[in-house]
């Protein structure tokens, strides 16, 4: 039995419901040669500001037990760059159908929507916005902290996207079914959840305390419960993300209703992890009966309670 | 014309072949060769170890149709589970990563500065020049005798070697010889140097002094070692100041002027 990965994010159609994340996967404008990008949805860019940033300094990277802390500080060209420099060799890589999602932030809400409409002269298939910059319009929270924020910031770039407009949420909130509402209720078209997960690095050697995001394996449940909550209130697709290291995670992922999933710093552990992930997938379809994976979407989860 | 730009790298499981203890802490490894793309001086691999999350970069020492081997000091506790590897276990490795150092035709005396385990990428690269009868001076340090690795040096080459407490060879530095050797003798066309950062940074203050160009291999803790994550960093001088560039991608060879020391 031939079966079917591909699978719909609203009106987008994907390939297969691998998405590369965002910060994990470069701008995704060089290819390599060990990935077939037909197994691949969607790669989404590393996060793009209005001006450059420069990122911060060393050490950006530690290693903890099942996972990673970073502090790369959104080390980024700029919009104008990208448009200009990156983008022509990413829209050489659609024409294998890859989806392109352009992530985005900035610190003013001005910003953002100058952003957006340098985005809407390009090719692309959908903006993601990253609300996890820190002191956005000088406050101390991120955007994905303030539902208030978070509805009214999606809302005005709705106004002006072209494209549809995924909400990336951020776990280090008291209730995150409340930001996701505000978000879909903003207009979001997708949600992608979740983030890093705020924490910090003993640096014995250089002697200093290290802030930072943790992502892989060890915040797979916590990625889990997010999904899991947002689903059942949420009638928007949700991107699935935080510590798939292996199809059975990102499979996790799908029973309790992301209709994609995202694969971050496990690029990094298993830089073949797009072939495994996509080879379990379809061989548990196979092996099910099951022809095409939507009809699994959020099985072991329930809408409305 | 815009064109793609494809990365060649390859993942591949290989068969452990030997792993020796070559002194107190220091190890070879060598492993099954089974990639069908050619590693040059200067790139490195990428080896996923047992319990640990992120991948550990090795620079290349030794190639041959059959064989990859890397020198290494266990130094934390990724290279320690390394160390503990035997023959037959297999390693999952990507490579060849990152660039190789530059070797233009013009470059006829060259001196090559190595210290500690940083000598492993210029082993292999002393031997592509000397096939191109390049006449080469290798300036070897190390802690003590037992720690310079004599064996593995290859033949045909003039060596000049130190130990910091004068076990072997002139006593000091490395670079506190090659610092009188450059006064006294005819300068170099070019130095490859490899090592501890601070023999990278007076190495490469003395070529700017000197105005010779040189190319040194940096190191850095890695997130992915393909350049899509931009966590090995270093300040590297712009036209119009300094911009962050990647260890993994746009290195590890850089040109030494190029280089903001922190």
């Amino acid at each position: 039995m031939a079966v079917n990965l591909n699978t719909e994010l609203g009106k987008l159609k994907l390939n297969s419901p691998i998405i590369m994340a965002s910060g994990t996967f470069g701008y995704g404008a060089e290819k390599f040669q060990f990935i077939d990008y037909k197994k691949i949805g969607a790669i989404t860019t590393k996060t793009i500001t209005y001006e450059k940033w420069e990122g911060n300094p060393q050490p950006r990277i530690s290693e903890i037990p099942s996972g990673m802390i970073n502090n790369i500080g959104l080390q980024n060209p700029g919009i104008k760059y990208f448009c200009e420099k990156i983008y022509p060799s990413l829209e050489k890589l659609k024409k294998e159908e890859v989806k392109i999602f352009v992530s985005i932030t900035d610190r003013t809400l001005d910003n953002i929507i100058k952003i957006v409409e340098k985005l809407n002269y390009l090719k692309i298939d959908a903006i993601e916005l990253n609300f996890s910059c820190p002191n956005f319009e000088k406050n101390n929270l991120m955007i994905s902290q303030i539902p208030d924020k978070t509805f009214s910031v999606v809302k005005e770039t709705k106004k002006v996207s072209k494209f549809p407009v995924i909400t990336k949420l951020s776990p280090n909130v008291t209730d995150i079914v409340e930001i996701a509402i505000a978000a879909s209720e903003g207009g979001s078209d997708i949600l992608c959840m979740v983030n890093t997960v705020k924490g910090i690095f003993f640096d014995w050697g250089r002697k200093k305390i290290i802030e930072g995001g943790i992502s892989g394996q060890c915040i797979k449940g916590i990625g889990l419960r997010c999904v899991y909550d947002v689903y059942k209130r949420v009638k928007i697709p949700i991107i699935g993300l935080g510590g798939i290291v292996c199809g059975k995670d990102a499979l996790e992922y799908i029973l309790i209703g992301a209709d994609a999933f995202g694969i971050g710093s496990g690029f990094f552990s298993n830089p073949g992890i797009v072939n495994d992930v996509f080879n379990y997938l379809s061989s548990y379809l196979t092996k099910k009966g099951i022809k095409n994976i939507k009809q699994i979407v959020g099985i072991l989860n329930e809408k409305g309670k | 014309m815009i064109c793609v730009i494809i990365f060649k790298m390859e993942i591949k499981n290989c068969k452990v072949i030997k792993n020796q203890k070559i002194a107190e802490k220091h190890f070879i490894l060598k492993f099954e060769n089974k990639f069908s793309k050619e590693f040059l001086p200067g790139q490195f691999l990428m080896v996923a170890l047992p319990h640990f999350y992120l991948r550990r970069p090795f620079s290349v020492f030794k190639v041959n149709k059959n064989t990859i081997s890397i020198l290494y000091k266990v130094v934390g506790k990724g290279t320690e589970i390394l160390s503990k590897m035997k023959k037959g276990n297999i390693l999952n490795i990507l490579g060849p990563c990152g660039n190789e150092f530059n070797i233009e035709q013009k470059y006829e005396n060259i001196w090559i500065i190595g210290g500690g385990t940083g000598i492993a990428p210029l082993i292999f690269l002393s031997e592509k020049l000397k096939r191109k009868n390049k006449n080469i001076t290798f300036f070897y340090g190390a802690r003590n005798k037992n720690l310079l690795f004599f064996d593995i040096l290859p033949a045909g080459i003039e060596y000049v070697f130190s130990t910091n407490d004068g076990s072997y060879g002139y006593k000091g530095t490395i670079f506190s010889i090659v610092e009188k050797m450059i006064k006294k003798e005819e300068k170099p066309d070019v130095i490859y140097c490899g090592g501890p950062e601070l023999l990278l940074q007076k190495v490469s203050s003395l070529s700017v002094r000197h105005k010779i160009p040189s190319f040194i291999t940096l190191e850095n803790f890695m997130g992915c070692g393909m350049g899509v994550c931009y966590g090995c960093v270093i300040k590297v001088k712009e036209q119009n100041g300094w911009e962050y560039k990647r260890v993994c991608k746009d290195g590890a060879i850089f040109r030494g002027e190029e280089v903001i020391w922190q």
